[in-house]
């Protein structure tokens, strides 16, 4: 890669690029955990990442989990766990007319 | 690079489909020198450009957005051409100077249909001589896009040299089934390697069995659109990357390619993907109001979805719902 022409690159992985201090960091790793929380819990599934663990924590109800190191990770850890995507575009999300409570 | 004998300015134009690498290829050059005194054209077919911030070494840059120049940008690319070379006969030094235009196509146009804008308008066959159409292929989804897209293989087809873009990133025989692919499509063209912009070789593909392109039929396939999404003030980045993560992982085929400059703690990001990949954003210095402008708007290119959804979604998953 040529490092001349392009602009600096933020490192790890791409949706952490956001914080770059250590207290933004830990402050968006929790708010991430929120928000998971609220998306994954129509799944069955948990969140847990109490900014000590290396990544995210993602539980069945009967107990299964897995500790995923970033978002790449965890959509997939999700469909492997519940065996579906998680669709943004699903009417649940976006209020369409078909929208089923799951 | 001389202008043409008989007086015309050189045009190259440089095209390939939807991240292709066309912008990255356009900056290496101008950083490397090769192309310092061209004038550069930038055509994108969202309604807010991104691009021009990537390319402020051009001795000039002019920005189309909102259309693609090959078909509803069309008289818009013809106007900026002709005041382009009335200016360059007259009083504009810089222009006077220039001895070559590029023009970076959107990744939905057609090369062949510019040419023809070209050629066949009165005023500017006399100005202007097409020198060259060079066509950016992704090493990555370069295969799948001429199998999925006939839009994709007219830009092959077209071309009078292949760049293939991001050439480390693909596996040497997939590699070589793109080369012996590309060079079926289009045996008259160059075919050449780059990674980042920089010369890449390309590996020997003579021998391989060229991948079998079947029809497509265009009305299956659907129209590709580009659409704008502004986000909200509540949107943080945490909630945005949340959002797009699962949505490329559900919906990577049909989001083809994501962009944006999103103001964050850490700076402005400069966010691209295509398809499922996206690239480590880049940091880009604070600029002028004018360009700040564009900022937290994010264009997203595919087939499939709305505006409506996409904003609702997004709102649920940022805890906005």
């Amino acid at each position: 890669m040529c490092a001349n022409c392009g602009f600096p690159s933020a490192p790890g992985h791409w949706t952490e690029a956001g914080a770059t201090t250590a207290s933004e960091r830990l402050r968006a790793r929790f708010r991430r955990a929120e928000l998971l929380r609220r998306v994954l819990s129509p799944y069955g599934l948990t969140i847990h990442d109490d900014g000590a663990i290396p990544g995210i924590m993602v539980s069945t109800r009967s107990g299964h989990h897995e500790i995923v190191a970033d978002l790449t990770e965890l959509w997939s850890a999700v469909e492997r766990m519940c065996g579906r995507k998680v669709d943004p575009l699903d009417a649940a999300f976006t209020g369409g007319s078909e929208s089923t409570k799951r | 690079m001389e202008p043409a004998l008989d007086g015309r300015i050189k045009l190259t134009l440089l095209g390939g489909f939807l991240g292709s690498g066309k912008t990255t290829w356009l900056r290496h050059q101008l950083h490397r020198g090769t192309l310092c005194d061209a004038v550069v054209i930038v055509n994108e077919a969202a309604e807010r450009p991104v691009d021009d911030a990537l390319l402020v070494r051009a001795a000039r840059l002019f920005v189309l957005a909102g259309g693609c120049a090959c078909c509803t940008g069309r008289d818009d690319l013809v106007e900026l051409l002709r005041r382009l070379c009335d200016q360059r006969l007259g009083s504009d030094a810089r222009l006077s100077a220039a001895r070559h235009i590029v023009l970076e196509t959107s990744g939905l146009a057609n090369p062949g249909s510019i040419v023809d804008a070209i050629r066949s308008d009165p005023v500017l066959i006399h100005h202007i001589v097409v020198s060259e159409i060079i066509v950016a292929v992704d090493a990555l989804n370069g295969l799948e896009q001429m199998i999925r897209e006939p839009l994709c293989r007219q830009q092959v087809e077209t071309a009078d040299r292949l760049i293939v873009t991001k050439i480390d990133e693909a596996g040497i025989p997939a590699v070589r089934r793109l080369l012996a692919t590309l060079a079926q499509l289009n045996p008259g063209a160059a075919l050449s390697g780059a990674i980042m912009g920089s010369p890449a070789d390309v590996p020997d593909y003579a021998g391989v069995q060229p991948e079998t392109l079947g029809e497509v039929s265009e009305e299956t396939s659907g129209p590709i659109a580009a659409l704008r999404l502004d986000l909200p003030e509540a949107v943080d980045w945490t909630a945005f990357s949340l959002w797009l993560s699962a949505l490329l992982h559900a919906r990577g085929d049909e989001v083809m390619r994501v962009k944006g400059v999103i103001r964050t703690p850490a700076g402005r990001l400069l966010l691209q993907s295509v398809r499922k990949i996206v690239q480590q954003p880049e940091i880009l210095p604070e600029a002028d109001e004018d360009a700040e402008r564009n900022d937290n708007s994010v264009v997203f290119i595919g087939r499939g979805f709305a505006a409506e959804d996409l904003r609702r979604s997004l709102r649920f998953f940022a805890g906005e719902d």
